[in-house]
């Protein structure tokens, strides 16, 4: 159908810096890195669901850019996701698969399965052939039961009932494989998710800050953040708050803002009109 | 060398008690010639709202208009200012978009809640991937030695006038140890009531 | 495509000024079956009969009162396939005002693009316009807010109204029965009496629905709730 109003913004990615880019790229202007999350993330079937982990570090190259970032993700109200890599990429991905699966909810009138989440997001990073840099831990609880999937950036995924991902996965991996049996009980199975992640934080550069913890059951959920404070910033000795006049100022210009009113105007309403 | 570092330029936003501040140099250049030291960085975006852009120029610029296109409309079509989360969300969508040829762009958003006045700062990495921490947030490049001035400086609960003098000697110290930045400086302190624009005596070197 | 230079809207001007297809549709919509909004102090009520022309019609299966988002719920009188392509595209709509901006989309602006649509389907080449008038309630940050949509996608802000059939009768009933200080209780009992005006037959909780909306967002009253408002009527 020919649109009247034209859409002012077209859906999907644009290419349009991307010749540019090249460009500058062979003059010798590499395109600079992302943020990447860097990262030690898991998940682990229990008794009554699923619990997911997380550490708190986002990195840029060597520097830590956000000390305390939330890497679990929410999805629906049965289902969150953990995110490794390109940190802008896990982000958006969960929110547009959050997005589709509230539509999809709302569509079909029920509580979407795990498995349709993992479907949605392997689709989508399949189609990106890896481009999208996300590798991700979903967990959650439907009808059938608790459910946890492995997700890697091209678009292949495990079902496990214990994974990790991202650089601290081995870390995370050794804990768990030493100490990982079925049928845990929650505060086994939290105690055994922190000592995990706390091993990719303590043993693995990219991973660090606390330990977030998602606890799944079959008709709630608790989102911990922090759960574990594993990294106490130390109290400052001294102050460093300078006197007043210590900056030297050129200028000064001071622009002062009228806080506007919140004021209701009804409208009427008036009958549909059609006619001339 | 990377692209970000083309142009030159350094960004702090910082969170105070019930105000916020920005604060930028004002060289522009291009490696290491000095072209201009009166280059803005820093754009209004609404009575509370501030965005700096710091990278390269070119972008600096061409992103400013685009937001401020995007911010325009939102705010015809809605008949109400825009929150900074929104807005912060609205800028993570551009820079998302062109996640395969981005903008070399390293947003810092500073403002405050147009209700509440509760004070709000943000920066988003070139592909739009938000981060929204409790104190103060750093861009350009001398970030490593803006990150060491403000985790050493900042505290909870600065008052305008400190936060301002925290803001300035975060940045001026940190700009002596970075060549492609420095020349003036600007800062930028929110108040509910007012906004107070201050020209800062640098080093020109 | 190169035919769609010549297909033109089947909407077009009579000589007289009239969009007659706009009035059509409105007449499709005043002889749909009847609903009602009302604004209460505390959310917002939307009502409207289910009337099924069989007893082995499987009741409680296909829905007219529809959530949008969690704040946000919708009814219509008229065309039920109409209906769902606009409660489809309303949905998307809010979504994706959602992923933009990270917060609710507010009840007006959603209305503003549904009317949106329904005004690009009075214009357009080869199309009808929609045979339903909506209306669309809402709850943003602490106030509650009631629409009306019509095919030609005009939209109105309401306290309380009703469409459909014996839309006249239901709108007088609510001018004399409509206080400001309304609580959503009382508004849902108000909104059963208005549809019982014009009911042929008996009401149950089988041949009505309701959906609410207030702080907590937008829910659908199951049959046991409706059976337990319908008990309170005289």
């Amino acid at each position: 159908m020919t649109a009247v109003v034209p859409d002012i913004a077209k859906p999907g990615f644009s290419f349009e810096n991307c010749r540019r880019n090249a460009f500058l790229a062979q003059k010798g202007y590499a395109v600079p890195k992302a943020t990447k999350t860097g990262t030690t993330i898991v998940g682990i079937i229990y008794k009554d669901g699923v619990i997911l982990g997380a550490d708190t570090r986002a990195t840029e190259d060597t520097i830590v850019s956000d000390k305390n970032c939330s890497k679990i993700h929410y999805l629906s109200d049965n289902i969150y996701c953990c995110g490794a890599g390109t940190a802008a990429d896990t982000e958006m991905t969960t929110q547009m698969i959050s997005s589709q699966l509230q539509l999809h909810r709302l569509n079909t009138g029920r509580v979407v399965p795990v498995i349709t989440a993992n479907r949605l997001l392997k689709h989508m990073l399949f189609r990106y052939q890896g481009y999208i840099g996300a590798a991700l831990v979903l967990g959650g609880v439907d009808s059938t039961g608790p459910h946890l999937y492995c997700i890697y950036p091209h678009g292949s995924s495990d079902k496990l009932p214990f994974t990790t991902m991202g650089s601290g996965s081995l870390a995370a991996m050794a804990v768990f494989e030493t100490r990982w049996k079925p049928d845990m009980d929650e505060e086994e199975g939290k105690k055994l998710v922190r000592d995990a992640i706390a091993a990719g934080i303590f043993n693995d550069l990219g991973s660090g800050s606390n330990v977030d913890v998602c606890v799944i059951r079959k008709n709630n959920v608790d989102y911990i953040r922090p759960f574990d404070v594993a990294n106490v910033k130390g109290q400052k000795q001294g102050s460093y708050v300078f006197d007043k006049g210590t900056t030297a100022v050129l200028s000064t210009r001071s622009i002062p803002v009228d806080i506007e009113d919140i004021s209701i105007t009804p409208i009427e309403p008036e009958s549909m009109d059609t006619s001339s | 060398m990377s692209i970000l570092a083309y142009n030159g330029g350094a960004i702090i936003a910082m969170k105070g008690k019930n105000c916020v501040a920005i604060a930028s140099d004002k060289r522009f250049g291009i490696q290491a010639q000095t072209l201009s030291c009166n280059f803005d960085k820093i754009f209004e975006m609404g009575p509370h709202l501030y965005i700096a852009l710091p990278g390269l120029a070119t972008d600096t610029q061409t992103v400013q208009q685009k937001l401020k296109f995007r911010l325009n409309l939102y705010e015809l079509r809605e008949n109400r200012r825009i929150h900074p989360k929104a807005f912060a969300s609205m800028v993570s969508n551009l820079l998302y978009e062109r996640r395969f040829g981005p903008f070399f762009v390293e947003p810092v958003i500073a403002g405050l809640d147009p209700k509440t006045f509760e004070p709000f700062v943000c920066n988003l990495d070139l592909i739009g991937c938000p981060n929204i921490p409790e104190d103060f947030v750093v861009g350009g490049t001398c970030s490593e030695q803006l990150y060491g001035m403000c985790e050493a400086l900042w505290k909870p609960d600065l008052l305008p006038d400190e936060l301002f003098e925290t803001i300035s000697q975060a940045l001026l110290n940190a700009v002596d140890r970075d060549a492609m930045s420095g020349w003036g400086a600007r800062v930028y302190i929110i108040e509910k009531d007012k906004i107070v624009v201050k020209e800062l005596k640098t080093r020109m070197d | 495509m190169a035919s769609e230079r010549y297909s033109f809207s089947l909407t077009t001007f009579s000589p007289s000024g009239k969009l007659v297809q706009i009035e059509y549709a409105l007449a499709a919509v005043a002889a749909g079956a009847p609903s009602v909004g009302i604004k209460a102090s505390n959310g917002i009520v939307l009502a409207t009969e289910n009337k099924h022309k069989s007893i082995l019609y499987e009741e409680h299966s296909v829905f007219k009162v529809e959530m949008i988002t969690k704040h946000i719920g919708m009814v219509y009188s008229g065309m039920g396939p109409d209906y769902r392509l606009l409660v489809k595209r309303a949905r998307k709509m809010a979504q994706q005002y959602q992923l933009v901006y990270n917060e609710p989309i507010p009840t007006a602006q959603l209305v503003q693009r549904v009317a949106m649509v329904m005004q690009e389907y009075t214009q357009s080449g080869g199309v009808r316009p929609f045979g339903v008038s909506l209306l669309i309630c809402g709850w943003d940050e602490g106030k509650p807010y009631l629409f009306q949509c019509d095919p030609s996608g005009a939209y109105f802000a309401w306290k309380a109204t009703a469409m459909g059939k014996n839309f006249i009768n239901g709108k007088t009933f609510l001018e004399k029965r409509y206080s400001e200080d309304l609580e959503l209780d009382d508004a849902v009992h108000t909104a059963i009496l208005t549809l019982k005006e014009g009911f042929e037959g008996q009401m149950t909780a089988d041949n009505i629905e309701i959906g609410i909306c207030d702080a907590e967002g937008f829910r659908r009253l199951d049959p046991s709730s409706v059976k337990d408002y319908l008990a309170n009527i005289p």
